[in-house]
This record gives structure tokens, C-alpha cells and sequence, in this order.
């Protein structure tokens, strides 16, 4: 079988602020149609690494190539044609329409006082059809719930037609419904996918690779099965834990962590001694 | 919803204009609407009389009630503007520091000059706002990230500032001087005449046009600095970019008018309760209902006193702020 050509690399991507190095020799390769899980504990550069990637921050070393090409020698407008982030970050006060946030997604796509055509408004309304969203549709997305706010912004990088989809930590804050469906979505889009998560066995469930990042390093990178071990589970996050099989694993082992409590108790006699 | 938008845009783009026409019946010589109506369609189609009337309306109130216009469009959409990139809701033209740079400019050549009258006390009024922009763009335009925050404060600092060096020159100016400043800062539409009205005409448009052709980027900048800049928008210098248009929108218009202030801050709040301000209607709406209060307002100080003018700025936060109150107070009462 031949491998296809990657969508994504990173080469030794190295980056630090003020001296302190955050991102330590970087390298990742991301196929085309995949769906990457990047896990790791708080501060370990999760959302650094995500950031040389969609180009918010220039590496300090190395390069990031996006399909065979240097993405800073490519203009914002050409990187945002081809790559849509979904972030945290939502409008407040200010009482845009859901329509209006979702449209957003074709501004890297048009020229100044060009208008929205039909073309693109049948593109906004589909994309916010495919989130199940129609209801809402005029609502204003300060009113929207959490679920519905991320839903939001994934209807606006379908809008943005991207070849691949970077997400920061798209489910935190979300009860657990609705984070099974909204990876549930990104995962029916058909397109590259990147996302962080906090959620381990949720990440093991929908991701076809997971990368595992501590200290700025990567440490453990392969399918799901592979990575999410008791050892790593220990090594990188420091818990204690039990990795089984999930009963719903079909082709594939899909791990399921069982975590073990009572690390508390044992620290003040620690502390005493 | 775009049919009821375009509806909303229709009834108010009417009222505007009907605001505008029944504004010049009113003054010191009441006159009948109809021949307002003869007055300036004669005008218009012919060389017109020169009756003592005509040219009470075409000289004076014409000139006067599309200035007040002009002033209230400026500002609102000087204030929608800076609200949008800063994303703070209580970002408005005179926050930035830009009436008490213009302040100072008119208060040194009062001061130093001893002229308190006519086009050159504009000139100072602008000279004096530009220069508060170009120490504010100059500070801002170093911080790469914080840069909202770094604006605000700069502003404000630079506010703080001018105020000082006015009150500084005021303290050894004489009493006539600071009369005549004090009226200055007050506001007001008197001096408006058709050859003054090109300016922030030409400004004002441009700006309309400027934002509809941003409008997705302006938009964007909503959802927060990053997720803009994932949408391929060089954020910082966009920023920039809008912070020089709505300066000098509100240079330009402060220098002819005095400080205006809160309309800036209202306007777009008020559209905002009503209208989506992603939408082009919603942007058209903070224009023409920013016009449209300011020219009702510049009527009210007109009459509210029989032979004296109320200043502008007074009637403007006056009825102002009580609009906004009420207008707040009814919204909160529909969620409960």
C-alpha cells in the first residue's frame, strides 16, 4: 500500500518565549482524511504546538509545511482557505446572529465589497443544517448554550471549506452529550482533523492516532491502543490507572482508562515524615 | 428575517428623511411645513426666490440640520467602530482622548492667539485631535499581543493628559477666553454653513464604504483576536487601520461642532437591541439613527428656550442618557 502524501508537518519546530523554551525539536507528519488526537497534561504545550500550526505563533526553529509548502510563505488569506481553528474563544456582548458568526467562515474565500451570493448562503444554511442548528438559525449566539456555541463554530469551519480542521480543546465545558456529539460531527465531515483533548477515553474512542506531549516533547505518538498504556497513563500524567478494552471495539482494541483514586490521602503522613 | 431587515432599513432610511425636512420648520420664525416644502424643492428645480424665509431655511437650517446629521452618523459609526475592534462595549470616540486632544488644540490657540471665532479655532480643534491619534496609534502600534488593553489605557491616559494642560492654560487664562471655550466644548451646530459640510460628508462616506467592505473582517474581530487571525485577518494592523478612521471621523466632526459626546457610546447599543450588527442593515441602521437623533436633538435645543439656543452637548447627554436608561430598564423587564 502506499502511504499518501502528508498533509501536515512539522520539522523540528522548536519554540520559546522570553527564554523559557515551551516547544523542545517538534516533529509530526499528519495524513491526509485522519483524525490526530494531541494529549497531554496542563502546560505541557498542547495548545503552543496547535498554535505554530495554525500559524498564530512563528517557531522559533524548524518549519511547518502544509502540503509541501512553507506555511508562512503562504498568506493568511491562503492558510485560512485551507485550515479552520475552532477555539475557546467566543463573542460576548455584542449580539451577532448565529447566521452571522457561521457566514464569518467565508471571509479568508472573498475579496473586499464582494457580496454573499446564493451560492454562499445555501453553503451557510447547509453548514448549519449539518449541525442541527436550523432552529436557531436568527438566534442571537450570545443566547446559545454551550453545546450549541461550539456546534457554532464548527458550522463556520465547514463554511471556511478547509482541508483540515485544528481544535482546541472543543469539548471542556461541555457535559458529556454533547462532547461525544460534537466530535461525533467533526468526525463526519470527512476532513483532516487535529484537536487537543483533556478527555482521554473520549480521544481513545473517535481518533485514529493520538500524539501524546509532556514537557514539550512528544512522547508517545501511534493508534489509540498503542499509546494509552497504564505506563504512559502513569509516566506523563502521573495517575494510577487500568487500560481495558471498550465492549464497543470493532476492528480495533479501543482503550478505556479506569482511573484509581487516593492520592490525597496517603500525602500528609508523606508530608510528616 | 432579511425581508423584516430590509423593512427595518426602508422605514428608517424614510424617517431619516422626513426627520431631516420636518426639523427645518422649526426655530426662532416657526414655519409651516408646506413651505419648508416650497422653499427647498424652489431651490432645488429653480434658482429659487430670495425671500426672507428661503433664506432662513436654505441658508441657515438646511446647511445646520445636515450638519447635525453628518455629526450624528459620524460618531455613531466612530463608535461602532472602536466598540467592535476593542471589543469593548464602552469604547466610544471621546474615550480615546480625541475631544481633550481637540480641546487642547482649541484652548492654546485661544490662549495664545486671542482669536475665539471662525474656521482657524477648527483647524487648531483638529490639529490638536491628530495629534492625541498620532501618539495613541505610535503607543498602541508596538504591542503585539495586549493591544486592546494598551489602547484603552493609553487613551484614557492621554485623556487624562490633554485635560490637564487644558486646565492648565485655562487656570491663567482670562475670563473671556474661557467663556468662549466652554461654549466651544459644549457643541454646537450654529456654525454650520454648505461650504463646511463637504468634508465630513466625503469623510463619512468613505468610512461607509470602507466598513461595508470589511464588514466580515470587523465581524471577525468580534469572535475574539485569535480566532480572527485564524481567519487570515493581520489583526493588529486592522486595528490600526479602524482606529485612524474613527479618529478621524471624530476629529474631523469635533472640530466643527465641539465635543458631542454620547452618542458615540449609544447609538450603537441601541440599533444593537434591535438589529444583528453583522448585518449590513445593522450598520446603515447606526448611521442613520445616529443622523436622525442628532438632528432631533440640535431641533429640541433650538426651541426648548424662546430666543436662546440650548448647548448641544448639553440636550445630547441629557436626552441621552435618559433614553438609554429607559430603553434598558424596558429590555430588562422583557427576560423577566
Amino acid at each position: 500500500m502506499q502511504t499518501p502524501i502528508p498533509l501536515l508537518t512539522v520539522d523540528k519546530v522548536s519554540w520559546a518565549v522570553a527564554d523559557v523554551s515551551i516547544l523542545k525539536d517538534i516533529s509530526l507528519c499528519i495524513k491526509q482524511g485522519r483524525f490526530i488526537g494531541l494529549l497531554g497534561p496542563n502546560g505541557a504545550g498542547k495548545s503552543s504546538l496547535l498554535r505554530c500550526i495554525y500559524r498564530f505563533y512563528k517557531p522559533s526553529s524548524g518549519q511547518v509545511t502544509l502540503a509541501e509548502k512553507d506555511i508562512w510563505r503562504l498568506s493568511a488569506d491562503d492558510f485560512a482557505k485551507q485550515v479552520a481553528v475552532v477555539l475557546q474563544e467566543t463573542p460576548s456582548q455584542f449580539n451577532l446572529s448565529l447566521y452571522d458568526v457561521v457566514s464569518l467562515g467565508l471571509t479568508p474565500h472573498k475579496r473586499l465589497f464582494s457580496g454573499t451570493t446564493d451560492d454562499d448562503k445555501q453553503l451557510i444554511h447547509y453548514a448549519i443544517k449539518q449541525v442541527g442548528l436550523t432552529e436557531h438559525t436568527t438566534q442571537a449566539f450570545d443566547s446559545l448554550s454551550g453545546g450549541e456555541k461550539q456546534r457554532a463554530l464548527i458550522a463556520r469551519a465547514i463554511v471556511q471549506k478547509p482541508r483540515l480542521l485544528i481544535m482546541d480543546e472543543p469539548t471542556s465545558h461541555l457535559d458529556v452529550k454533547y462532547q461525544i456529539q460534537l466530535m461525533e460531527l467533526a468526525k463526519s465531515l470527512g476532513v483532516t482533523v487535529l484537536a487537543s483533548f483533556h478527555d482521554l477515553n473520549l480521544a481513545a474512542s473517535v481518533c485514529d492516532e493520538l500524539l501524546v506531549i509532556n514537557e514539550g516533547q512528544i512522547v508517545a505518538s501511534g493508534s489509540p491502543h498503542q499509546v494509552i498504556t497504564e505506563k504512559m497513563l502513569s509516566d506523563v500524567f502521573g495517575v494510577c490507572a487500568q487500560v481495558s478494552v471498550h465492549p464497543q471495539s470493532v476492528e480495533q482494541p479501543i482503550p478505556h482508562v479506569t482511573y484509581f483514586y487516593g492520592y490525597q490521602t496517603e500525602a500528609p503522613h508523606a508530608s510528616e515524615k | 428575517m432579511l425581508v423584516k431587515n430590509n423593512l427595518t432599513l426602508i422605514v428608517t432610511l424614510l424617517l431619516s428623511v422626513l426627520s431631516i425636512f420636518a426639523a427645518l420648520s422649526f426655530g426662532a420664525a416657526p414655519t409651516k411645513l408646506v413651505d419648508v416644502y416650497n422653499s427647498v424643492s424652489g431651490q432645488w428645480f429653480s434658482s429659487g426666490s430670495d425671500s426672507f424665509l428661503d433664506r432662513i431655511i436654505w441658508q441657515l437650517r438646511l446647511p445646520r440640520t445636515l450638519l447635525a446629521f453628518l455629526a450624528g452618523s459620524g460618531l455613531a459609526l466612530a463608535g461602532l467602530i472602536l466598540q467592535t475592534v476593542t471589543r469593548n462595549p464602552l469604547a466610544d470616540p471621546y474615550l480615546f482622548g480625541i475631544s481633550s486632544g481637540a480641546s487642547f488644540g482649541v484652548v492654546c490657540f485661544i490662549t495664545f492667539t486671542g482669536i475665539s471665532a471662525g474656521f482657524s479655532m477648527s483647524l487648531a480643534a483638529f490639529v490638536g485631535s491628530t495629534l492625541t491619534m498620532i501618539l495613541l496609534v505610535l503607543i498602541a502600534g508596538r504591542k503585539g499581543s495586549g493591544q486592546v488593553e494598551t489602547m484603552l489605557l493609553a487613551g484614557v491616559a492621554l485623556s487624562f493628559l490633554f485635560s490637564a494642560f487644558t486646565s492648565l492654560l485655562l487656570y491663567f487664562s482670562d475670563p473671556q477666553a474661557i467663556t468662549a471655550i466652554l461654549f466651544w466644548t459644549l457643541g454646537s451646530f450654529a456654525r454650520a454653513q454648505w461650504h463646511s459640510l463637504w468634508l465630513p460628508a466625503l469623510i463619512i462616506l468613505s468610512c461607509i464604504a470602507v466598513l461595508m467592505s470589511f464588514r466580515r473582517q470587523l465581524n471577525a474581530m468580534l469572535l475574539g483576536d485569535e480566532s480572527a487571525a485564524t481567519l487570515g485577518i493581520p489583526v493588529q494592523r486592522f486595528r490600526l487601520l479602524m482606529l485612524m478612521l474613527s479618529s478621524l471621523i471624530t476629529a474631523v466632526l469635533v472640530a466643527l461642532c465641539g465635543g458631542i459626546g454620547f452618542v458615540g457610546l449609544m447609538i450603537p447599543h441601541i440599533v444593537r437591541f434591535f438589529v444583528s450588527q453583522g448585518t449590513l442593515t445593522g450598520l446603515a441602521m447606526t448611521a442613520l439613527v445616529g443622523g436622525t437623533f442628532m438632528v432631533w436633538v440640535d431641533v429640541i435645543s433650538r426651541i426648548v428656550m424662546s430666543n436662546q439656543e440650548l448647548p448641544i452637548g448639553v440636550s445630547t447627554s441629557a436626552i441621552g442618557s435618559v433614553f438609554f436608561l429607559s430603553l434598558l430598564c424596558f429590555r430588562k423587564r422583557e427576560y423577566q
